[in-house]
């Protein structure tokens, strides 16, 4: 029988700054993980502890995988301090998984803020694979202030695809930074694209704060409970609905999500904190 | 059939001294320390008292399967057969809780699976009764009906025996070998029953003042106005949750020092700060009235929905152990039927 503990040994092969707090560490685990865009994977810092995120790879790409991390707390400080070479273990992968079919032939909408942004480039880059079965993708990144604004040496890239639009906003720009893009928290984008929102899906994902405003912001120009798919952060410890702790009512995040429709978990206490 | 009281303990001390078939392990319920009554679960000796009968031991039986402290990478492989006995029927209950926990679904722990595997459980009818038993207001009652092995019920020195598995039906013809055992006659049986039903209503005498509507979606109503009330004296402290032998919440904890990773599953509790809290300080249960009434809301809904049993079976460990005092059932009646009633005892 498969121990539903086994770890799977992964080394470091790049380290990249993405910004002040947040880096995107890149690894070659020692077998190949097959995750589908939105699941999630345990990685284990040995003698540390293990945290729940989210590869911010295609999940074409099997043999390697990006994870983008923020420094924000006792685990994740510690992954700050890792370097090219060292061994990190790898669980899963875990949950639910974006519903790409359901996105075929639609006009997609993201919406990411912050750290939000890693599992969305995952998705990002999986559809690019397969751009021709999407009509056009639409993604709205937000940040706190230019500095903070990730994965921005591919940002250029993205842009040039015909059926992509992506733009971006930045909360703040303070003196001494400069910004040729929109300024305000993520929403006011919305005002910048042209879809139907009765018949297209939309992708949400980031914190807290911006995933609840987001989605009721949606909800107010026209989308369907059902077509809103959000990435909910808990925190998923185990991975198997076992541990408990990212219980959501009769919902575990770990297992029947962290992807959810709205439409799924509205009526479930205190989802937004 | 009938076997006498010491010959089983006979049984059990050539088990545990020598090894009898497989077996070479017997925990039983002895007592603990010089209260009269109260026991807790330990391996078989001829040196400690051993309470076969009597009321439910001081910690669950939880503690044999899913143990406190454990390691789940890489698996220890070998281990001795063994019997626990002694189990009464609120144990017996969280054990099919577990089960559908651990390996009934999905996913399968694989080290409690081994445990149960290598198990066989003897159940015992309660003979006497803790001030925090109340196994009937959950539609239970003192003694197993279902999932052991052997049940064993006391009729004066000798046991009546029920068989509940074919690992029960293998297990008596191996003490057959060794001891006697005898049949059994319908007035055993009709005197097993009585002294069920006596028992049986001294849980409802008991707790005749506490029954409740059983209406538990209740238990989701005056979020923020009785909840901080009935948690005021609570400190946080996670015993209940211990206790319990339904709560299984884990940390798993990375213990690797070389290249090879090595991982150590223990007890959390939904009762501390930092059970939910996620990177960056944010928890959805700040507030210690939140994660109290968390517990209520898994014991009587989210269990019930995600395996179609109630997360409580009535034994009253979590009140026993309270740092606060608070009565399990009266917060449970304050809050379903809105009675005024002072949940701390």
């Amino acid at each position: 029988m498969q121990n539903p503990f086994e770890v799977i040994p992964a080394k470091i092969y790049k380290i990249k700054q993405e910004s002040p707090l947040i880096r995107t560490i890149s690894l070659r685990p020692e077998k190949s993980i097959r995750f589908q865009t939105g699941q999630f994977m345990e990685l284990t810092l040995p003698g540390i502890g293990e945290a729940p995120f989210t590869p911010s790879t295609s999940h074409f790409q099997t043999e390697v995988m990006d994870i983008t991390i923020m420094k924000t707390g006792f685990m994740t400080e510690h992954i700050h301090q890792t370097k090219v070479g060292d061994l990190v273990g790898l669980r899963g992968p875990f949950g639910t998984r974006y519903p790409l079919e359901r996105f075929e032939g639609k006009d997609l909408l993201i919406l990411g803020g912050g750290c939000g942004l890693a599992p969305l480039r995952s998705l990002f880059l999986t559809l690019l694979d397969e751009i021709d079965k999407y009509k056009s993708i639409t993604f709205l990144a937000g940040a706190k202030s230019p500095k903070d604004c990730i994965y921005k040496s591919e940002v250029s890239g993205w842009k040039k695809h015909p059926n992509v639009k992506f733009l971006r906003a930045v909360d703040v720009v303070p003196e001494g930074e400069t910004w040729d893009e929109e300024v305000g928290v993520v929403t006011v984008l919305l005002k910048k694209c042209s879809i139907d929102p009765k018949t297209n899906p939309a992708v949400v994902c980031g914190p807290p704060v911006m995933m609840k405003f987001g989605t009721f912001d949606l909800l107010k120009m026209g989308y369907k409970e059902e077509n809103i798919y959000l990435s909910m952060e808990k925190k998923m410890y185990c991975g198997h609905g076992q541990c408990r702790h990212c219980v959501m009512g009769k919902y575990y995040a770990c297992k029947d999500g962290p992807v959810f429709s709205y439409a799924q978990i509205k009526d479930e206490e205190a989802i937004w904190e | 059939m009938l076997i006498e009281e010491q010959a089983l303990l006979l049984f059990f001390q050539q088990c545990a001294e020598k090894g009898v078939g497989a077996y070479s392990e017997i925990i039983v319920p002895v007592q603990q320390g010089e209260n009269e009554g109260q026991s807790h679960f330990s391996p078989f000796s001829r040196d400690k008292v051993c309470i076969l009968s009597g009321y439910r031991s001081i910690d669950p039986v939880k503690m044999l399967f899913y143990m406190p402290r454990e390691k789940v990478l890489p698996i220890q492989k070998s281990r001795k057969k063994r019997i626990v006995a002694g189990v009464k029927a609120c144990d017996i209950k969280g054990v099919q809780v577990l089960d559908a926990a651990l390996s009934g679904g999905d996913f399968i722990d694989p080290v409690y699976q081994a445990w149960r595997e290598e198990t066989t459980l003897i159940s015992t009818d309660c003979s006497s009764i803790a001030s925090t038993c109340h196994c009937t207001l959950l539609s239970g009652q003192p003694y197993a009906e279902s999932g052991f092995d052997l049940n064993l019920s006391k009729l004066k020195d000798k046991f009546f025996i029920q068989v509940g598995s074919e690992k029960g039906e293998a297990l008596l013809k191996l003490i057959q070998k060794y001891v006697p055992v005898e049949d059994s006659s319908d007035a055993d049986l009709k005197a097993v029953q009585a002294n069920r039903k006596k028992m049986k209503e001294k849980v409802i005498a008991q707790n005749k003042d506490l029954e409740r509507s059983g209406k538990y979606d209740k238990l989701r109503q005056d979020y923020d106005k009785d909840w901080p009330k009935v948690s005021e004296t609570c400190v946080g402290c996670g015993a209940c949750t211990h206790i319990c032998p339904t709560c299984y919440c884990l940390i798993l904890n990375d213990e690797t020092k070389a290249q090879k990773f090595v991982k150590v599953r223990s007890y959390d509790s939904c009762q501390w700060h930092g059970y939910a809290r996620v990177a960056g300080g944010d928890s959805p249960r700040p507030k210690m009235f939140q994660r109290f009434r968390n517990r209520y809301l898994c014991k009587f809904l989210f269990m019930k929905s995600n395996f179609d049993q109630l997360g409580c079976t009535g034994c009253g460990r979590c009140t026993e152990a309270c740092a606060g005092n608070i009565d399990f059932r009266k917060v449970v009646k304050r809050i379903t039927d809105k009675v005024k009633t002072e949940v701390v005892v």
